[in-house]
């Protein structure tokens, strides 16, 4: 989707059931390194030449890249809750393949709270890696939360 | 973080090594994950002074994705990738957290199963105020396997 078709981001265009993504990206060493840096972790799984693995949450943030690429605008959000579930390490060199959906909107006293579910594949066999889930808070413009 | 025991007691307590948020790498992570850049930066929460304001904080707040990794890389640390196939890992961020604040990991295994662990989670910021809770779960190590890694 080129920017000019995104939706702005806002209440009334976060749909229960939207799918967003795929997106497609190969796991790198230098990604790797920037995340153990901002981390401070030096296990030697995220280290080790030989089978090297990508840390547990490197790429939680891909649900970031699935909103951006189907909404434009907005303030943002407030990240509250977040569940994970873990199958299968991601590699360096792995091709991955994300897909998500908001799977439940609502408001709360004001606020409009979205949940969007994701789960990164291999690319190449489709091997389920990792399942997340998380509920934000919609900002906004010039509001105090 | 000192060696923990082969097969810990039910309650006890494990706690990481505190660890002080880096604004610097932060957004150098953040950086690398988007690169190529997919959309045009928009000021963010976590990087913008006046965004963060006018969102109600007194500055640019960490992601709360920050907090949740230690606790996933805590539990790497401890159980190795047995945790990376068929672990879980929920948590309910509590409190915003700024840059330089330190933070520190704490686990307490809740019940031990024949299937599975499951732990409480928790992080905690220097004034022992917790900033995310939440729970883990993991499969049972296999018959003689270390618990912990």
């Amino acid at each position: 989707m080129n920017e000019d078709e995104r939706l702005p981001m806002c209440p009334e265009n976060l749909r229960e059931g939207m799918k967003l993504g795929p997106i497609f990206y190969v796991v790198m060493p230098e990604q790797v390194e920037a995340f153990a840096r901002a981390t401070a972790n030096t296990n030697p799984l995220y280290t080790s030449p030989s089978e090297r693995i990508a840390p547990p949450t490197m790429r939680l943030q891909d649900y970031g890249l699935l909103i951006a690429a189907h909404f434009r605008s907005g303030s943002g959000g407030i990240h509250a809750k977040h569940r994970s579930e873990f199958y299968e390490p991601m590699r360096v060199g792995q091709t991955v393949r994300t897909d998500g959906r908001i799977t439940r909107t609502w408001s709360k006293r004001g606020k409009f709270y979205f949940e969007l579910e994701y789960e990164a594949r291999d690319a190449e066999t489709e091997e389920l890696l990792v399942r997340h889930a998380m509920t934000a808070v919609l900002l906004h413009e010039g509001a105090r939360q | 973080m000192s060696a923990p025991a082969k097969h810990p007691e039910i309650s006890r307590e494990l706690v990481g090594e505190p660890y002080t948020l880096d604004e610097a790498e932060a957004h150098a992570y953040a950086a690398a994950i988007e690169r190529p850049a997919t959309r045009h930066p928009r000021p963010s929460i976590h990087s913008d002074p006046e965004a963060a304001r006018k969102a109600g904080f007194r500055a640019p707040i960490a992601a709360g994705e920050q907090s949740y990794a230690l606790v996933a890389n805590f539990l790497v640390d401890l159980f190795g990738v047995r945790f990376l196939r068929g672990g879980r890992l929920e948590a309910v961020f509590l409190k915003p957290v700024f840059y330089g604040q330190r933070l520190t990991v704490h686990a307490r295994v809740s019940a031990r199963g024949e299937s599975a662990t499951e732990l409480e989670v928790w992080v905690e910021d220097e004034d022992r105020d917790r900033v995310l809770t939440g729970k883990a779960s993991l499969p049972a190590a296999e018959h003689d396997e270390p618990e912990f890694s």
